[in-house]
């Protein structure tokens, strides 16, 4: 028994370990007199410098929201979208063999490879990035959306059509409920190619935003307010991830706990 | 005498059954091949009879002749196809399986042994939630835009998936198989390699198709950032120089690659996997 | 008392496609169903009897022959119909409530009016105090408890129940037995009942439709409203009548 105790113990300190392991690599990686990476210090004094000297004229708030504002604009599009495509061609079978083949033939472009025509065509301001969000998450939304529509069990169909329901029934009543975990599988993938997609655009051509930060960092070599940006990046990233898991606990009361 | 004018009943209401079939089935492919088709027959008129100014874009035949056309020549922007294709190719593979040869065998320890997990988890989690196109930058200060550099990045995005779904993918390993490995005596080593591995392939080799897609995608973005060759730096040029049948021209390639990609990645899974089964 | 005839199957044949060629999971069968009888279909198993009953339901459509109701010829679905599915088939998404109250409310009921419609059959079957229930919280017998209250919410003058306990373990399968008889003692209605084991069909039915295995045809029918209820699995009767059906049925190892 004590033997047991102290090796949960042990292990639960490995985490923190490692983590300790971690900052040090930085500190020493950081140190070195002809090192290019700041040290954590020189991160955190680049942080209150931008409080004092904003970039853009806009605050880090206002970089933040600048992204977040592209990155759920374009997701909110997308999933309009994404969702109603994927249930009609997953569910109408004259839609799936009309518009599936046409959706498989565009998909395979990664949506950064739309960067180039989509600046083309939108120039370089807001339009131009919400639209690349909005084709960065039109894919994995649909095709997750269709796969649900796909696996619905064919006995919740036939029970409910037994039970007399009709076919716009049948769609609000069975198909999206029973869809609904996938989908929120899709707008949880979407929201990672979304991130990409924008940070992609705002370092090829923006004015605010946290990409923009980053290159502007690049440009200048100063490189304590890149690691900034990327730390921002991360935390938002993570905060959005965690909100949507959240937010797909409360519309789905009825799923089990996933250990 | 009733039985068969029962039978011949039968008989016709399932040729009846059979016709209706085959027509359908027709049907269907008639309805996919004719919207592609309409598809492309509505962009080639719109560019021909410049109903979409020429800038913006062109037409699909015009792609196709630029795609025959670069296949030698060097112009806008410096290289043939093949050296575009072959440069964005060669990167996208070696990032991938140095990722593969680490993220798998790592991801499969991670999920078995709970020290290992415990150790790599933390530092993990940190690096995860940044999308590896927020690394470029940074890696392209430090290692310059040669190929070291792309290779790094590749290898980043495609490490996490193909890591975290080695590690699902042996998590889920049957407690049963699990059970009767170990009443025929085999130490825990032994029931990782035979029954803990084969079982996590699947979730495996999905993980490495996904991670492919993000590589291929990243690439193409590091590429268009800061690169002299490739097909990312391909289609960006395109952009500076007005080219527009460039740029559609390389989404295309970009996109059949990929497809080819993933295919063998299909290929190789069915390879492995008909053996796994077997076993 | 003139017995009327609820259901009339008359040389009912379904036919199934493959890709080369054709299996005949149905040959002419010819079935009458009594009004508010407890009729039980007993077949070796994969021979076609769950076929059968999705013809009835109509959710699947025969290759020949007509189904009357009362006397008049349908086809398609029907609201007079209900079904009770062996792999039970309830929402996982809604609550017992919601489950059970779900006819109606493709009827377009109110939501006052459905859930008053569903308190009632959840205490018919009950699973009282369990309405805010989902699925995943509940045993298999009280999933098809719900798929019971679900089946009678809707008031159906014929219930169709498919080996509804095929998927329960051995005790709770008794008791089941004895409660959906009980629940047809109280709601008397016309019910058909599928299942491959003797023992749950004598001690069911008012008769039992014997049939073979594929290409299904009938074999025999049983009247055993003689037998009186409740019925005891050790009675001398009970077993008579079963060794006589056990003889006559094909025996299949699949």
């Amino acid at each position: 028994m004590k033997g047991r105790k102290r090796k949960d113990i042990l292990l639960n300190l490995l985490p923190l370990v490692s983590i300790l392991l971690f900052i040090l690599a930085w500190l020493v990686v950081s140190g070195g007199e002809s090192s290019l990476i700041p040290t954590p210090t020189a991160v955190f004094e680049r942080y209150l410098k931008l409080l004092e000297k904003p970039i853009s004229k806009t605050s880090i708030p206002g970089h933040i929201w600048a992204s977040l504002k592209r990155v759920l604009l374009g997701l909110l599009y997308g999933s309009v979208f994404g969702i109603s495509f994927g249930l009609l061609i997953g569910w109408n079978k004259t839609c799936n063999r009309i518009f599936k083949p046409l959706f498989e033939l565009i998909r395979p472009i990664p949506a950064l490879a739309w960067i180039p025509l989509m600046t083309l065509w939108l120039g370089i301001g807001e339009t131009s990035k919400v639209a690349l969000v909005f084709l960065g998450t039109i894919m994995p939304i649909t095709v997750n959306t269709y796969t649900g529509v796909r696996l619905i069990p064919k006995i919740n169909i036939d029970a409910a059509r037994v039970f007399g329901a009709n076919n716009v029934q049948i769609i609000t009543d069975i198909v999206l409920p029973s869809s609904l975990s996938a989908i929120i599988a899709g707008v949880k993938t979407a929201l990672g190619t979304a991130w990409m997609v924008v940070l992609a655009a705002e370092m090829i051509s923006a004015k605010t935003g946290l990409g923009f930060m980053i290159i502007r960092g690049t440009d200048v070599l100063d490189l304590p307010l890149v690691i900034f940006a990327m730390i921002l990046i991360g935390v938002i990233g993570a905060c959005i991830s965690s909100l949507l898991t959240i937010v797909e606990r409360k519309l789905c009361p009825w799923k089990s706990e996933i250990n | 005498m009733q039985n068969n004018k029962k039978t011949e009943q039968i008989e016709l209401e399932v040729r009846r059954y059979r016709a209706i079939e085959k027509r359908s089935r027709l049907w269907d492919i008639l309805l996919g091949a004719l919207s592609i088709l309409a598809f492309l027959v509505i962009w080639q008129i719109l560019c021909t009879f410049e109903v979409v100014d020429a800038k913006f874009l062109a037409s699909p035949l015009d792609v196709i002749r630029t795609i025959a056309v670069k296949v030698a020549d060097p112009k806008p922007e410096g290289n043939t196809l093949f050296v575009n294709i072959f440069a964005s190719f060669q990167l996208a593979l070696t990032g991938f399986l140095l990722a593969a040869l680490i993220g798998m065998p790592l991801g499969l320890l991670m999920g078995w042994y709970k020290p290992i997990d415990k150790l790599v988890r933390p530092v993990f989690e940190i690096i995860r939630p940044l999308p590896p196109i927020a690394w470029i930058p940074i890696i392209i200060v430090l290692l310059g835009i040669g190929t070291v550099a792309k290779s790094f990045i590749i290898f980043f995005t495609t490490f996490v998936p193909i890591l975290i779904n080695a590690y699902t993918g042996i998590r889920e390993t049957s407690q049963v198989h699990i059970n009767f490995a170990r009443t025929c005596g085999y130490s825990n080593w032994r029931i990782f390699l035979t029954v803990g591995i084969p079982s996590a392939m699947p979730l495996t080799f999905a993980g490495m198709r996904i991670a492919l897609g993000n590589g291929w995608s990243t690439l193409i973005a590091a590429e268009m950032l800061a690169a002299n060759k490739g097909l990312g730096y391909m289609i960006t040029m395109g952009r500076t120089y007005g080219r527009v049948d460039i740029i559609i021209a390389g989404m295309l390639v970009i996109g059949v690659i990929g497809l080819l990609l993933s295919g063998a990645i299909g290929k190789l899974e069915n390879v492995v996997l008909k053996w796994k089964v077997k076993k | 008392m003139e017995i009327r005839n609820k259901l009339e199957l008359r040389n009912i044949s379904k036919i199934f496609l493959t890709r080369k060629s054709y299996s005949v999971a149905i040959q002419q069968v010819d079935l009458e169903v009594r009004e508010n009888e407890f009729l039980v279909l007993l077949g070796p198993g994969q021979c076609g009897k769950t076929v059968l009953l999705n013809i009835v339901a109509g959710l699947l459509e025969q290759t020949t022959g007509e189904i009357c109701i009362d006397g008049a010829p349908y086809s398609g679905l029907n609201n007079q119909i209900g079904f009770i599915f062996q792999s039970i088939g309830i929402m996982p998404w809604l609550t017992v409530r919601d489950n059970v109250a779900i006819g109606p409310k493709f009827a377009g009921k109110n939501k006052k009016e459905r859930y008053e419609i569903a308190q009632k059959n959840i205490d018919l079957v009950r699973l009282t105090g369990f309405e805010k229930h989902f699925p995943r919280q509940l045993s298999g017998g009280m999933k098809q408890r719900v798929g019971i209250a679900r089946a009678y919410a809707n008031n159906p003058e014929i219930l169709l129940m498919d080996e509804p306990f095929g998927q329960l373990d051995a005790q709770t399968r008794y008791a089941m037995q004895d409660e959906i008889l009980r629940i047809w003692n109280e709601n008397k209605r016309t019910v058909i009942f599928v299942t491959n084991n003797i023992e749950e069909a004598v001690y069911l039915g008012d008769r039992i439709v014997l049939f073979s295995s594929r290409p299904m045809q009938v074999k025999g029918v049983y009247d055993l409203t003689s037998l009186e209820r409740p019925r005891d699995y050790t009675d001398e009767d009970f077993l008579e009548i079963r060794q006589k059906i056990s003889d006559n049925m094909d025996l299949v190892l699949e």
